[in-house]
């Protein structure tokens, strides 16, 4: 994302060579934005440093935590070990009660065109009146939807 | 009922903090609770975070010509909504997996607690990570803090634990539950350690609530998509929602029309007032009326004139042609004639003569148009014919007659409007009738043909209109010519559109209910959001299944909850009461919340880090490169150190700045 154009300092005196930006010791407010822009780099940082994992792979740079969690587990480990995905929580043993997508109440019903769920009769009629990207909208809140019809 | 405002409070930029001299030398411990809805920072030696903000990054996008917009952080971003699409966050979950986002907070971070020395940020830093964070995650959390910002040495805990220690400092054994932003961890903690084997994490948080929520009032205010903001949901899942202690009956009470008028909230949304009337005023409407007709008339003006020009013209060329046989020319005279496309002198003539008097009339015209300029005085519309009769009596009747016939209009628009529907469907008695209908007609054609004969004969098309029969927009007007004079006349008449309407505050408020206990309530039932995880109380039985007796006795006489969810008000009673309901009868169980669930995590680790302890445990960036990335100090509040079997493919690459920065480390 961030392009880095560095002074090529040589390796190894990162630190005892004046940094990039200016050398002066004031506390300036240099980055009231925090962007390491190479004017703005701030004086603390050092300024050969470079992500490990970010220049092995420029397109597609940080791991998300899902491809951690693949990697995590396909890794050889002892037994007793535990990773972040075995905490997972179990899955729910009960059966999941029915509540009425428009008021929140428990519903008895189901719409069987919309697939909503309903909790009595006035909402049966408003939910015959709603468009459809609301009932889409209700359903994909609960997961419900069917993308493909 | 009660009607609240939206504070949609503004966040205020942080100020660069003064990095005084005895902090300086002094190689102080910096505290930060990295947590994936805010950030919080300070000094071992501050009582209270010097910097709390969210942990998101806004990067205005790229665009030609223009120069970059700065990254703003945190705090800087005093608007979200303005930057929604903008936003990055260096955690996916509750774990940290994109560095360079993190690098840009870590630089917020340090540039605003005013650090100024060069090429290092020389203090030690207590870090908070999620229970079990990857080793690949913390590896390159190490890498950055050591490589890029030359940081002597690191501690990284727990933010529950850390919560944990700072409420019972000297306890042994709690169940602790920790309700954060992203997750919801349970974690068993026996004899002074976790055990992780039976700790589990519910993958729902306080993002989900206000997701969950902001979707909710976005769908049941369409009109308002785009004033309800997740801000504006946040704000309310802050303030108005509750954990309810018994869903069921809470619900069952909601669905008493009282209650729930007792109990809404009314949310203002901020409006502002149309600046004109919808609609034109009748004076406005004959204004624009007479305007239409002068540009009319103008424009027929210049066409008569145009016409004249041209026919004038003509008429001298004919003339001339004319001319031509006076003068003996005959040649001349009859190519002039071929071109004109006529025959003889006989035809000119008569072309001449034609032309002549449409010239005539033409210029009459003009003449008239210029005389009477002002012609068209507006009638006003005949809207007289529904008159307010003078009788008292005689009015009554009038009004039932005016409200009679509003009745049997909407009447008969419902009724279109329901057939209209059924007739969409299939197996419905309109539909059938309707195919029936159309089989009928389609045989007809056959025979002998007599439809058409009789005008009713023609009705049938209206209905086999899939439309449900006519639109009738006559009716449409009729029935609002009637609801004027009701809304004029009639002191019980409800207006249906403006009766609702009565305020433009009224309508820009949203009622918030059941969604009140609804949001919160997915903390316990996931399925709600469709998700297939155990809620929190059903974690919490399936996680105590797994210990002896006398562990579960032990373990729920202290639960410790804790995270920046549970200061949802109610979620302490719930859990007792689920606790009761799990529990077998006379056993005795406690719970507990944390004294400031979203900032004892940093107490915490504050406290450790102002302890004697926190050398001990710290890191240093020696042990980092000889250990690998993935190394940790273990204490009593951190996770515990699994090393990788495999080396991560990152830490096989040789650090560039290998063996020869060592000499930074202040120790």
């Amino acid at each position: 994302m961030v392009k880095r154009k560095r002074p090529n300092t040589p390796v190894g005196d990162g630190d005892s060579a004046p940094s990039s930006v200016n050398g002066s010791g004031i506390p300036s407010p240099v980055s009231v934005d925090a962007s390491a822009d190479e004017e703005k780099r701030p004086i603390f940082k050092d300024s050969n440093f470079q992500h490990t994992s970010k220049s092995s792979n420029k397109k597609r740079a940080w791991r998300s935590l899902k491809q951690i969690i693949a990697q995590e587990r396909a890794l050889p480990w002892k037994d007793d070990c535990v990773h972040y995905s075995c905490i997972d929580a179990p899955p729910s043993f009960k059966p999941p009660k029915k509540y009425s997508d428009i008021s929140g109440l428990l519903a008895k019903y189901t719409d069987p065109q919309t697939k909503l769920y309903y909790a009595m009769a006035e909402e049966f009629s408003t939910i015959r009146c709603l468009p459809m990207d609301i009932t889409a909208g209700y359903l994909a809140l609960r997961r419900a939807n069917n993308p493909m019809g | 009922m009660t009607t609240v405002e939206l504070k949609d409070l503004k966040t205020v930029p942080d100020p660069i903090h003064q990095y005084p001299k005895t902090v300086r030398s002094s190689a102080l411990p910096l505290v930060i609770d990295n947590g994936s809805y805010n950030c919080r920072v300070g000094w071992s030696i501050n009582k209270e975070p010097l910097m709390i903000f969210k942990n998101i990054i806004a990067k205005p996008r790229k665009e030609r010509g223009k120069k970059d917009g700065e990254t703003q952080v945190g705090n800087d971003i005093t608007n979200i909504e303005a930057v929604r699409f903008q936003l990055k966050t260096q955690f996916d979950r509750n774990v940290v997996t994109h560095f360079e986002a993190q690098e840009q907070v870590f630089d917020y971070v340090f540039s605003h607690l005013g650090i100024d020395t060069e090429g290092s940020v020389n203090h030690p830093m207590v870090v908070t990570e999620a229970f079990l964070n990857p080793n690949y995650s913390r590896h390159l959390m190490s890498e950055l803090l050591f490589e890029c910002y030359g940081v002597p040495s690191v501690c990284y805990g727990v933010d529950a634990l850390f919560s944990f220690q700072h409420n019972h400092p000297n306890c042994k054994t709690a169940l602790i539950v920790n309700c954060s932003y992203h997750t919801t961890h349970i974690l068993p903690f026996i004899d002074g350690r976790v055990d992780p084997t039976r700790a589990r994490r519910i993958n729902i948080g306080g993002f989900h609530i206000i997701n969950y929520l902001h979707r909710l009032l976005q769908l049941k205010y369409p009109a308002h998509y785009t004033a309800i903001t997740p801000s504006r949901a946040e704000e309310l899942v802050h303030d108005q929602t509750f954990v309810a202690e018994h869903y069921m009956e809470e619900l069952s009470r909601w669905a008493d029309t009282d209650y729930y008028e007792a109990h809404v909230v009314r949310v203002q949304l901020p409006y502002t007032i149309a600046p004109v009337a919808p609609g034109l005023s009748a004076e406005q409407q004959r204004e624009r009326r007479r305007e239409l007709a002068r540009r009319l008339v103008e424009i027929n003006a210049r066409k008569r004139e145009e016409r004249l020009a041209e026919d004038e013209e003509q008429l001298n060329q004919l003339l001339a042609v004319q001319d031509l046989v006076e003068e003996g020319e005959e040649e001349e005279f009859q190519q002039a004639l071929d071109s004109y496309g006529l025959s003889n002198l006989a035809d000119l003539q008569k072309m001449i003569s034609q032309l002549q008097t449409r010239i005539e009339k033409t210029r009459q015209k003009i003449v008239a148009a210029n005389t009477t300029e002002e012609p068209i005085v507006e009638e006003p519309k005949t809207k007289s014919k529904i008159l307010k009769p003078k009788d008292q009596e005689e009015f009554d009747t009038w009004i039932a007659d005016i409200r009679h016939k509003r009745q049997e209009i909407l009447d008969k628009r419902n009724a279109r409007r329901q057939r209209r529907q059924d007739m969409a469907r299939r197996r419905t008695a309109a539909a059938q009738e309707r195919m029936r209908l159309i089989s009928q007609l389609a045989r007809k054609e056959k025979r002998d043909d007599t439809f058409g004969m009789r005008d009713e004969d023609w009705d049938v098309y209206k209905a086999i209109n899939k439309e449900g029969g006519d639109s009738d927009s006559d009716e449409e007007q009729k029935l609002l010519d009637l609801e004027e004079v009701l809304r004029q006349h009639d002191p019980e008449f409800e207006d249906p559109s403006a009766g609702n309407a009565a305020t433009t505050a009224e309508t820009h408020q949203l009622h918030v209910g059941v969604e009140k206990l609804r949001a919160p309530e997915i903390l316990f039932q996931p399925s709600m959001i469709g998700s297939g995880e155990a809620g929190l109380a059903e974690t919490i039985e399936f996680m105590l299944r797994g210990f002896s007796p006398e562990d579960q006795a032990a373990l729920v006489s202290n639960v410790f909850l804790t995270g920046g969810c549970s200061t949802l008000p109610g979620l302490e009673a719930r859990l007792r009461r689920e606790l009761q309901e799990m529990r077998p009868f006379k056993t005795t169980f406690e719970v507990t919340l944390a004294s400031n669930p979203s900032l004892n995590a940093w107490h915490g680790a504050r406290t450790f880090a102002a302890s004697d302890m926190l050398q001990k445990y710290l890191m240093s960036r020696e042990e980092y490169e000889e250990n690998g990335g993935d190394y940790f100090k273990e204490h009593s509040a951190s996770n515990l150190y699994y090393p990788s079997p495999v080396p991560l493919p990152q830490a096989e690459v040789p650090a560039p700045l290998g063996g020869e920065d060592i000499e930074i480390d202040p120790f």
